[in-house]
């Protein structure tokens, strides 16, 4: 018996052997939030990433093509210093001014069809941090997740677990704003009867815990005043979330950077 | 024995198909997917190592692939359940069924459509426990998000079964003769 026991061990302790280890590996990876293998999957879709100059081209052609672009800019500019003015003399107490953000290239999306997570070409090594705000052509798409030095996972407005407060531009209506995995957006009211109309714009909110208010979001398709517990809204999202091919990414201001120490510690902390 | 050539060759390509897997999940190219979905690489993976394989290698082979997956997207809820059960399904309809007709990239493939459509029916259960959906966009996203992943896995499962299964067999006689 003890024979048969031991010839039986020497038989399959290699496959035992090699079995633990790939779990261990598995776990290491999943501790690491896949840090390694996003860093690989970084250097060997490299050459295929958009270039930041590409990007500059294209939105400079943006413009040759619409010259309202630059009309509305040099408005909201005008506006900008009016505000700041009026802030002034009110002794409103201003956040600090937004900082220049990250051309960042999408190179990847989520390994799993439930959640709406993109992975973008830009990590620790350039300057991004968890809980960074993500925005696209048309308004906020996202905020960033995890970091690796050269990657970072974003979290989208689309993915089922997002929530954040949003507010209708017009009524200063509240509630949140929460994704389905489709391309719109579900929005819920804390009022049970807002004041909201279809073509209603959507921005986040002043009272959201994690991202800065004013920035624009979408807007209203569909309203349901009958929905239990509370009204909702049907938003579809100015960005077109789901053909993202890149994405500026810029700090977000309403976290205290060294306050947002989450699990992923061992994958952020390079800042060289 | 552990350090021989071919079994640190072999070994060498069952984790580096695996990772490619891994990757190509985080791939979106062109004629690959399916209203933004494509096939489920892993699932392909873990079912082309679970024929022909001891019950307990399928599952250490589901776990593993699962903790990957959890550590690439979300841990909770977690992908280990419903990659270990098609881990173990693949070793019970291996050994009862395709045994005594004929292993081929035909049996596979169907093998593989079914599989994803389990996945996809544990994923939603559990996404549901978990209460981030509510029930009628859950299910009709469910059907459609379903449906897609396992034509799509199913079409490509050759492109990951052959080659791999290929090499394990010519791994195999080799194995046997130097123990």
């Amino acid at each position: 018996m003890g024979m048969e026991t031991r010839s039986w061990w020497n038989r399959s302790r290699n496959q035992f052997i090699l079995l633990g280890l790939a779990v261990l590996a598995a776990t290491l990876v999943r501790q690491t939030q896949g840090a390694a293998l996003y860093e690989m999957y970084y250097w060997l879709t490299r050459p295929f990433h958009l270039a930041t100059a590409m990007v500059m081209e294209q939105e400079k052609l943006l413009r040759q093509v619409a010259p309202r672009i630059n009309q509305l800019e040099a408005q909201i500019q005008e506006l900008q210093n009016q505000n700041q003015k009026l802030q002034g003399l009110l002794n409103y107490v201003n956040s600090k001014k937004q900082e220049k953000g990250i051309i960042a290239p999408v190179i990847g999306r989520s390994a799993d069809i439930w959640w709406k997570q993109i992975i973008i070409g830009r990590g620790s090594q350039q300057g991004i941090r968890n809980q960074d705000l993500v925005l696209a052509p048309g308004g906020l798409v996202g905020r960033v997740m995890s970091v690796t030095p050269n990657t970072s996972t974003v979290i989208l407005l689309t993915d089922p677990m997002s929530r954040i407060g949003v507010t209708i531009s017009r009524s200063r209506n509240m509630g949140f704003l929460k994704g389905d995995a489709r391309d719109q957006g579900l929005m819920e009211f804390f009022e049970s009867d807002p004041n909201v109309k279809v073509g209603d714009v959507v921005v986040t909110s002043a009272y959201s815990q994690i991202v800065p208010e004013g920035l624009p979001i979408g807007k209203v398709v569909s309203v349901d005043m009958n929905k239990a517990p509370a009204p909702e809204a049907i938003i579809e999202f100015f960005a077109s979330i789901s053909t993202l091919e890149w994405v500026i990414v810029y700090p977000n201001q309403k976290l205290d950077p060294e306050s947002n120490q989450n699990s992923n510690d061992a994958t952020k902390s390079q800042p060289n | 024995m552990l350090f021989k050539p071919h079994f640190v060759l072999n070994l060498a390509v069952t984790i580096l198909t695996l990772m490619v897997c891994f990757w190509l999940s985080l791939l979106r190219i062109p004629g690959l997917e399916l209203f933004g979905v494509t096939p489920n690489w892993v699932l392909i993976w873990l079912v082309t190592w679970s024929i022909r394989r001891t019950l307990l290698q399928a599952v250490i082979g589901g776990l593993t692939c699962g903790l990957i997956l959890d550590g690439l997207t979300r841990t909770q809820p977690s992908h280990i359940l419903p990659l270990i059960v098609v881990a173990v399904l693949t070793v019970i309809i291996y050994k009862r069924i395709i045994k005594k007709i004929q292993e081929d990239f035909i049996s596979v493939a169907l093998i593989v459509f079914g599989m994803a459509i389990i996945v996809e029916i544990i994923r939603s259960l559990q996404i549901q426990v978990f209460g981030y959906f509510n029930l009628e966009q859950l299910w009709l996203h469910q059907q459609q998000v379903g449906l897609s992943t396992a034509i799509l896995s199913s079409l490509w499962a050759p492109v990951i079964y052959l080659p791999l299964s290929r090499w394990w067999a010519l791994m195999e006689p080799s194995n046997q003769l130097k123990s």
